[in-house]
């Protein structure tokens, strides 16, 4: 039941990226921390998801650009995620997610020649205005990019479940794999939060932004 | 109403060749169901073939484009002025979306989770991005659709009004300082979970993890977007387990 329902949670957050309603449930704060709760355990969702949220940052999803897809891939990462302890499966859960991201990078490009293959199969259809063959398109279109969703989400729980059950991880590297990542993509975020800062006004809000962070942060 | 709806799907066919061309004739279709009743099914599939042909936009406003073509086909407008306004709309659409939404909206209201985790460590943090940014995009694609429908051809002038000209010129920096403030917090919560379990409340953790970020945005600063962060976090990850591999 549970299985059934974070790869159906899977696939439509793998459908929001692009395909639709874009209502940015495929962001992987928003993915992984409903995946932490249908498995029970939110906040280990949320800690995951807003990890992967940092990598997620760098991506301007303008036009046809490539770009990883971290909703799948924080459903999976919350997956190697709940009912461990965080300190210790933050780094490979992190990993297992990255992964995925990467893999739906590369089936989201798939998804696009394929519909290039059939616009170009039916353009003169298209430039008749047939309205039937309009509607098909799409329609296979959206059940395509539904099925590498869930395609995707299930290599996302396979890969999880080696990363939690199979690979002997020593609590060593599992730590420092997650402080690296941690860095890793606090650097990535800096340096997305940069771009879209530019060199104007908005850069100096920036920075003043992150010194009361770090100000407050010491508090906390 | 079911036109605004199939908006939510227009790059459901997204491709090279149309771009958003075949989303936007699905979307289309409802708007131009009087047109078949009024003026025969030769001016309808011809409405319907412009409304299909190649276009681009930033998909949350590609809804006045199709409303104000529609509008402009149900109006008897000569063919000619509607391929004009879909090709005119095409760049400002798209530049106006990117600049509001994505490089502004988007990362404003991932700024606010970040706040939120970094405070709480709490799962609110998803609600407050889901709220905050969607009663943004839900209201900017009402807007843009409303606008297309309603001034048609005019549809321009709706680009030009003063607040959307001021809301493109602060969204940036509401997005920086909401993730200056917010990315140190969240890191910070990320790295209280990790540092107890690698070694204990030692300061070296906290040092190394520092570095690792300030050589990341340095290295990023000069490599993206050849290399982003996702590829060298994986070359790193990679690294770390065959280590491991190697050395137990």
């Amino acid at each position: 039941m549970e299985t059934g329902l974070v790869v159906l949670w899977g696939t439509l957050v793998g459908l929001d990226l692009v395909t639709g309603p874009q209502v940015m449930i495929a962001r992987p704060l928003v993915a992984g921390t409903v995946a932490g709760a249908i498995l029970g355990d939110p906040v280990a969702g949320v800690t995951v998801g807003m990890l992967l949220e940092l990598f997620a940052l760098e991506v301007v999803p303008v036009g046809g650009s490539r770009y990883a897809d971290y909703g799948p891939a924080a459903v999976a990462a919350a997956w190697v995620a709940v009912d461990a302890p965080l300190g210790l499966a933050l780094g490979p859960a992190a990993l297992v997610g990255l992964v995925v991201a990467r893999a739906g990078e590369e089936s989201m490009q798939f998804i696009r020649r394929r519909n290039d293959s059939r616009v170009q199969a039916n353009r003169s259809a298209l430039d008749r205005g047939d309205a039937g063959t309009l509607v098909r398109l799409q329609l296979i279109g959206i059940g395509a990019d539904a099925v590498r969703a869930a395609a995707l989400t299930l290599l996302g729980l396979g890969l999880a479940a080696l990363a939690r059950d199979v690979i002997p991880w020593s609590a060593r590297s599992a730590a420092v794999l997650g402080m690296l990542l941690v860095a890793i993509g606090a650097g990535t975020a800096s340096a997305a939060a940069l771009r879209v800062a530019g060199h104007g006004a908005a850069a100096r809000w920036l920075i003043a932004g992150a010194a009361l962070g770090f100000v407050v942060a010491g508090f906390v | 109403m079911r036109t605004w709806v199939s908006l939510f799907t227009i790059q459901g066919a997204w491709n090279h060749e149309r771009m958003l061309g075949v989303g936007t004739g699905v979307a289309s279709l409802p708007l131009l169901r009087g047109l078949k009743k009024h003026r025969g099914t030769e001016a309808h599939r011809a409405a319907l073939a412009r409304a299909s042909s190649y276009f681009n936009a930033h998909p949350y406003l590609a809804g006045m484009a199709v409303a104000a073509e529609a509008r402009a086909e149900l109006d008897g407008r000569p063919a000619k002025q509607i391929e004009r306004l879909r090709c005119a709309l095409g760049s400002p659409l798209g530049s106006l979306g990117d600049r509001l939404v994505w490089a502004g909206w988007l990362p404003a209201s991932v700024g606010m989770a970040l706040i939120t985790f970094g405070l709480t460590g709490h799962w609110l943090a998803a609600v407050v991005f889901l709220v905050v940014y969607n009663v943004v995009h839900l209201g900017l694609r009402a807007w843009a659709f409303r606008a297309g429908w309603v001034l048609g051809l005019q549809v321009g002038e709706a680009l030009k009004g003063p607040r959307l000209r001021r809301a493109v010129q602060v969204a940036p920096a509401v997005a920086a300082v909401l993730l200056g403030i917010g990315l140190p917090l969240a890191a910070v919560r990320l790295g209280h979970r990790l540092v107890p379990a690698a070694a204990g409340d030692a300061v070296g953790p906290w040092a190394a993890m520092f570095v690792v970020a300030a050589v990341t945005l340095l290295v990023l600063r000069r490599l993206m977007p050849t290399i982003g962060g996702l590829r060298l976090a994986l070359v790193v990850a990679t690294l770390v387990v065959i280590g491991e591999a190697v050395w137990p």
